[in-house]
């Protein structure tokens, strides 16, 4: 017993910390393109995973995540261009403001669920982008707004652990939470909401709560984004940004754990093999999505992990 | 005093389809009651109300002499009236471990360590006969395991009222007897009261102090098993009016 138990802590332990130290070598020996790459994967498991714990976990497809890291990205630009704030606490009120506008969209519509929980964040998501795109005093429009970087000096390998660090810690907390009590009343929502609370579980502030915790998470990894490229656009909160996002989830594997990882590197890297045929990749991103939805719900992961998963998680 | 949970008047229709009407009904605690009628009587639509599912169109409920007409399941779960479901609901993506957490959780008490409850779901799994499936996931089990299952985890709410929904169904005689202890123990032991609907006559007329009879949406009958297995209207009601 006592030495199962420490090789189950052992791989806990092990294995996610093996993985930190093969993540710190990638500035010694990727280009700079390479580097940029890998940079924006990062941003994207911190979309895709956070996606993945409102739908993959409370079955709950929003469309507006993309438009929550649109909401954290401007709101940090914002505050940084017009009054000065610094981007590190920038990127703490654009969370902010993400989790706040999160409550309130969670609020109004996921009483509705299903169908219309899609449709309604589909809207706002639509809103939000035509706002921000002909507002011009503000958000620049189409322009873009240009913001400060983080860093005095530019350098792509202290962006590389920056957003490795906050990845990290991103992935940390949806560990915790998805392992904690609040995370299994978020399983039981999606296993079956009647039951959920006619066992006394509170569906629709359980509900509201991983909106709102998701939606500030998009909000963080959005600030990052912005105030890496130094250039922010509507096209962070557009639904092309949303259904790669989607499609990194779903490829990778919904409601697991190390599935919208996989999905964002892989999709990520994959899609700069294939950007000379511009914006097509996100159209075969989809259909690969979609695919993967009705033959392998359970994506790459679930392909390749049948076994392996056996033996990593149990 | 009052009833523990007292009906009135409860009418809900579904379109044109009167489920229930004008059906008046009480328990008292620490009673067993049998709830029996043909298919479509409106059995399972009286639990549905009761446990807040769907809320009558007109008639009020009340618990411990609180209006509870219009609360929500969890509400309703959280004061004390915990069900098990016609067709099983456990999680099934769940182990039985965290089915049955579930319902601890949902107390909301606050009170008690992680390690307590962990003994508290052992305790309760044990009890439903499913000791050794803590790590089984839901779908893995078998109808009857599921049925316990679900048992266990309304338990795990500790509910003064439990709702069973034809939890004998699909059991074997002698499951049936085991069953029929655990009902009676958790009376007993537990102090609940237990109003349940049941298809196995023979069961439900043994072991229930008081039966009600529905049909149509209608009560037609309330009272001791003897009295109603003797009664024309029951009798009429599950085999057909006579010619004679």
């Amino acid at each position: 017993m006592g030495n199962k138990q420490q090789a189950g802590t052992a791989k806990k332990v092990g294995i996610p910390a093996l993985f930190i130290i093969l993540a710190i070598l990638p500035p010694f020996f990727l280009s700079q393109y390479w580097l940029h790459v890998m940079i924006i994967s990062l941003f994207y498991v911190m979309m895709a995973s956070s996606w993945n714990l409102i739908a993959g976990f409370t079955g709950q497809v929003s469309f507006a995540h993309a438009a929550f890291s649109g909401i954290g990205a401007y709101a940090s630009g914002m505050v940084a261009v017009n009054l000065g704030v610094p981007p590190w606490l920038g990127i703490l009120i654009g969370t902010g403001v993400a989790a706040l506008l999160g409550l309130g969209l969670g609020y109004l519509c996921i009483r509705m669920g299903g169908i219309y929980l899609s449709l309604t964040t589909l809207g706002f998501s639509e809103i939000l982008r035509i706002i921000i795109t002909n507002e011009d005093k503000w958000t620049r429009g189409t322009m873009g707004l240009q913001v400060p970087g983080f860093f005095s000096e530019y350098s792509k390998a202290n962006y590389y652990y920056l957003f490795l660090v906050v990845t990290i810690f991103l992935l940390i907390v949806i560990y915790w939470i998805v392992h904690s009590e609040m995370g299994l009343t978020f399983r039981a929502v999606l296993n079956d909401e009647l039951a959920a609370s006619s066992s006394g579980i509170n569906t629709i502030r359980v509900r509201i709560l991983a909106f709102t915790i998701s939606s500030a998470m998009a909000g963080l990894a959005g600030g990052l984004y912005g105030h890496y490229l130094m250039l922010i656009t509507p096209d962070i909160p557009s639904l092309g940004q949303m259904f790669l996002v989607l499609a990194m989830a779903v490829i990778g594997g919904m409601g697991s754990f190390i599935g919208p990882i996989v999905g964002s590197f892989v999709l990520e890297t994959l899609s700069e093999y294939i950007r000379i045929y511009g914006e097509y990749h996100v159209l075969l991103f989809g259909l690969v999505a979609l695919a993967m939805a009705r033959f392998a719900p359970e994506g790459l992961m679930g392909i390749v992990g049948k076994k392996w998963r056996k033996e990593w998680v149990h | 005093m009052g009833a523990l949970i007292e009906g009135k008047g409860l009418t809900k229709s579904f379109g044109g389809l009167t489920a229930l009407k004008g059906v008046d009904f009480h328990l008292d605690e620490g009673e067993i009651i049998g709830l029996i009628g043909p298919n479509g009587a409106g059995k399972t639509t009286l639990f549905n109300l009761v446990s807040g599912v769907f809320h009558p169109d007109s008639g009020k409920l009340y618990f411990n002499s609180k209006n509870i007409t219009i609360l929500k399941p969890f509400e309703i779960c959280r004061l004390g009236i915990a069900r098990t479901f016609q067709i099983v609901r456990p999680f099934l993506k769940m182990s039985c471990f965290e089915n049955t957490l579930v319902g601890i959780i949902g107390r909301n008490d606050k009170n008690g360590g992680k390690e307590e409850r962990k003994d508290e779901v052992r305790t309760l799994l044990k009890f439903v006969g499913l000791g050794n499936r803590e790590q089984t996931l839901a779908k893995d089990l078998t109808l009857i395991e599921k049925k316990r299952l679900e048992m266990a985890r309304a338990l795990a709410t500790k509910p003064k009222v439990l709702l069973l929904d034809e939890v004998l169904a699909g059991l074997n005689p002698s499951e049936i007897l085991q069953a029929l202890e655990l009902i009676e123990v958790i009376r007993t032991q537990l102090k609940m009261t237990v109003f349940w609907i049941e298809h196995v006559m023979g069961a439900i007329m043994k072991a229930s102090d008081r039966i009600i009879v529905l049909d149509q949406g209608e009560k037609i009958k309330e009272g001791k098993a003897e009295e109603i297995v003797s009664d024309l209207k029951v009798i009429e009601a599950y085999l057909g009016e006579s010619d004679a």
